[in-house]
């Protein structure tokens, strides 16, 4: 019920304002219309009942259109619970429970007593025949295997090198510069008085020559700019803090249990069978820490809801001597020791060269348009930087098969690499653009299902085009032998 | 590549085209497309010339602009269509439907059997005319979800279709 007002009110109050301000009364008429819906909405949650029958889950709702849905114990895959501030207040959590069939949750109830959810997870594992798992459950009680473990300073360091919320960073940032603060705060560290159009038009009409700045202001700015930067990653870490803290991972048998959170508690199941893909990320300061980023794709979750048990990376910093060890629980058939890496097309590096000089050439464009002369200072090191960059990036470039998944990995400063079984791949396409053409290469793709926030996946270019045909027939042939199960 | 007039059914890898009336059906779809673009863009010259502010070159730019644009919507209305479907083509094999198609971008997208999770035959009003319909297959992939084949004798769209689907009886998804 909370979320389909949540989800209208935001709309009606955006409605209602510009109607008042405007005075357009259409608009409060098209309001009128949304009030049946959000009665609707509330009659059909009023309407939800469930009961624990002894083998199954009985899920009643609707006034005019019933529906009595039985959801088998032994059927059930998932049990996500979350818990916001005023549900751990009255001790109830929002459930969702999911099957092996894809798509939306098969029940979700809003407002589910803690009580009930513990009883229905005794339900569920023992109709699975394992041991039943407490909602707040301790390691000594159990008989799962914790994995993965954050303590405070692992979740600060996880926003340290990640910037969380960063939408909210955008928005506070767009505000204050809204509210003219920067601009202010460049008077009161200067002193001198803004020519007129804010400080960075100050600082650009400096670069071009046509103002005159003083040094200090110059560099005072710069200060500020630095300080800004600290205070947004001090804030990402303050948010990763709240949004990751006491994070685990625990493995129960065939399933993966993660819980976290400080004012949002968030606790969900991954079977392990549902992992599609394994993608192991690492940013330069990832690097620098000694650790990486492990998010994995899952299956049966394609609606647009919030799911907050798929949006964070299963396990966010994890260290990199360790990752042997993750990857054998979650993908056992996958080592990444010894990879016989495959490299690309031989002169991959010359057409990595010309696109990244491409883009170099549109960015120099526009800088002569803007600083004229300066703009050598601006090119030269962009040319620079495509040769490197165009080299760096096919010698880190590499796919392979190992164990029963194909691996691929890329990128120079932030690597990514992506792990796919072959009972996971759906479907294979090979392309040739007429670059490809022209150089004799061709990429070769692999769908799989769930990556709908993947960062990387198995999308691999500047391939030779016979090891590209090759490449995908085998990938077909592999991916036909093996049943696909959600 | 075979032309495609056989009515059987043959899972032998061989590439295999459109039914030739195809060609047809895209190129009315590329006039009725060229007949709603050309003057729409005509109206919008019309105002760029008539809210005059502009030298009477610029003015005879545009007016060339537009004749050009104009006839190169003809022309890919008319003859684009031929050039496509010398690069469209399917095949099918024990284990896979694969498709061929691109002019500029080439792509071959391969289908296991085993992946297929349901099929839609469609037909809309104008391949209803031409007796063509569209095969959709979706899958449980991501940015595949659906992959479709245009282009097919209603007859020989449901035969794909009743060829593909009995091959997920090997796998049942048991839940387990």
């Amino acid at each position: 019920m909370g979320r389909h007002l949540r989800a209208l009110l935001l709309p009606a109050a955006a409605v209602m304002f510009t109607a008042g301000s405007s005075g357009r009364d259409w608009d409060l008429w098209l309001m009128l219309l949304l009030i049946p819906y959000a009665l609707a909405a509330l009659a059909r949650s009023l309407s939800f009942r469930y009961r624990f029958d002894p083998a199954e889950l009985v899920v009643r709702k609707g006034w005019v259109f019933r529906s009595e849905r039985h959801i088998p114990y032994a059927r059930i895959q998932n049990i996500d619970a979350v818990q916001n501030v005023l549900h751990r207040a009255l001790g109830v959590a929002e459930v969702r429970v999911e099957t092996a069939s894809g798509g939306e949750p098969e029940a979700t109830m809003t407002v589910l007593p803690a009580a009930a959810l513990t009883e229905m997870r005794q339900f569920v594992f023992s109709g699975r025949e394992q041991a039943p798992v407490d909602v707040q459950a301790s390691p000594a009680e159990d008989s799962s295997e914790v994995i993965l473990q954050l303590r405070p300073s692992e979740v600060l360091l996880y926003g340290l090198i990640e910037s969380r919320g960063a939408v909210i960073m955008a928005g506070g940032f767009g505000i204050l510069w809204e509210l003219g603060i920067f601009d202010r705060a460049f008077e009161r560290a200067t002193g001198s008085e803004l020519a007129g159009g804010g400080v960075f038009r100050q600082m650009l009409r400096a670069a071009i020559g046509q103002a005159a700045v003083s040094m200090r202001a110059v560099f005072i700015t710069l200060l500020l700019f630095l300080a800004l930067l600290l205070v947004l990653r001090v804030l990402s870490m303050a948010w990763a803090y709240v949004r990751l803290h006491g994070f685990v991972l625990r493995r129960t048998g065939d399933d993966l249990r993660v819980d976290y959170g400080l004012l949002t508690r968030v606790s969900g199941t991954i079977p392990l069978q549902r992992i599609q893909t394994l993608t192991v990320s690492e940013s330069p300061l990832h690097r620098l820490f000694g650790r990486v980023s492990v998010h994995v794709d899952t299956a049966g979750r394609t609606g647009t809801e919030e799911q907050p048990t798929r949006r964070e990376p299963i396990a966010p910093v994890f260290r990199r001597a360790d990752l042997e060890s993750l990857i054998a629980t979650l993908v056992p058939s996958v080592s990444l020791t010894r990879v016989d890496w495959q490299p690309a097309h031989r002169n991959a590096v010359r057409r990595a060269r010309v696109r990244t000089g491409v883009l170099a050439s549109i960015a120099a464009i526009f800088a002569a348009g803007v600083l004229k002369w300066w703009s050598i200072g601006v090119m030269i090191p962009l040319a620079l930087w495509a040769w490197v960059y165009g080299r760096q990036y096919v010698t880190h470039l590499g796919w392979a098969f190992v164990g029963d998944a194909i691996v691929f990995r890329s990128g120079w400063l932030w690597r990514h690499l992506t792990a796919a079984r072959f009972s996971k791949i759906q479907v294979i396409t090979r392309t040739e653009s007429p670059f490809d053409r022209r150089t004799g290469m061709a990429r070769v793709s692999v769908d799989t299902a769930g990556a709908v926030n993947s960062e990387h996946t198995i999308d691999i270019p500047f391939l030779p085009a016979e090891t590209a045909t090759t490449l995908a027939a085998t990938l077909s042939a592999r991916a036909a032998e093996t049943a696909f199960r959600w | 590549m075979i032309p495609a007039e056989t009515n059987t059914l043959v899972a032998d890898g061989v590439h295999r085209s459109l039914d030739s009336e195809w060609i047809e059906l895209q190129r009315l779809v590329g006039w009725i497309a060229c007949a709603v673009l050309a003057p729409l863009l005509l109206i919008g010259l019309g105002v760029a010339l008539l809210l005059g502010s502009l030298s009477f070159d610029l003015k005879l730019l545009l007016s060339v602009m537009w004749l050009a644009v104009t006839l190169l919507l003809a022309w890919l209305a008319q003859a684009w269509p031929a050039i496509e479907y010398r690069r469209f083509s399917y095949a099918l094999d024990p284990e896979h439907i694969e498709i061929r198609r691109g002019v500029i971008w080439r792509t071959l997208t391969s289908v296991p059997k085993s992946r297929v999770q349901h099929i839609d035959v469609a037909q809309g009003p104008l391949e209803r005319r031409y007796g063509l319909a569209t095969l959709s297959i979706y899958t449980a992939g991501t940015e595949f979800a659906r992959v479709d084949l245009p282009g097919l004798t209603y007859a020989r769209a449901v035969a794909i279709r009743d060829w593909l689907l009995p091959g997920r009886a090997r796998d049942v998804d048991d839940g387990t």
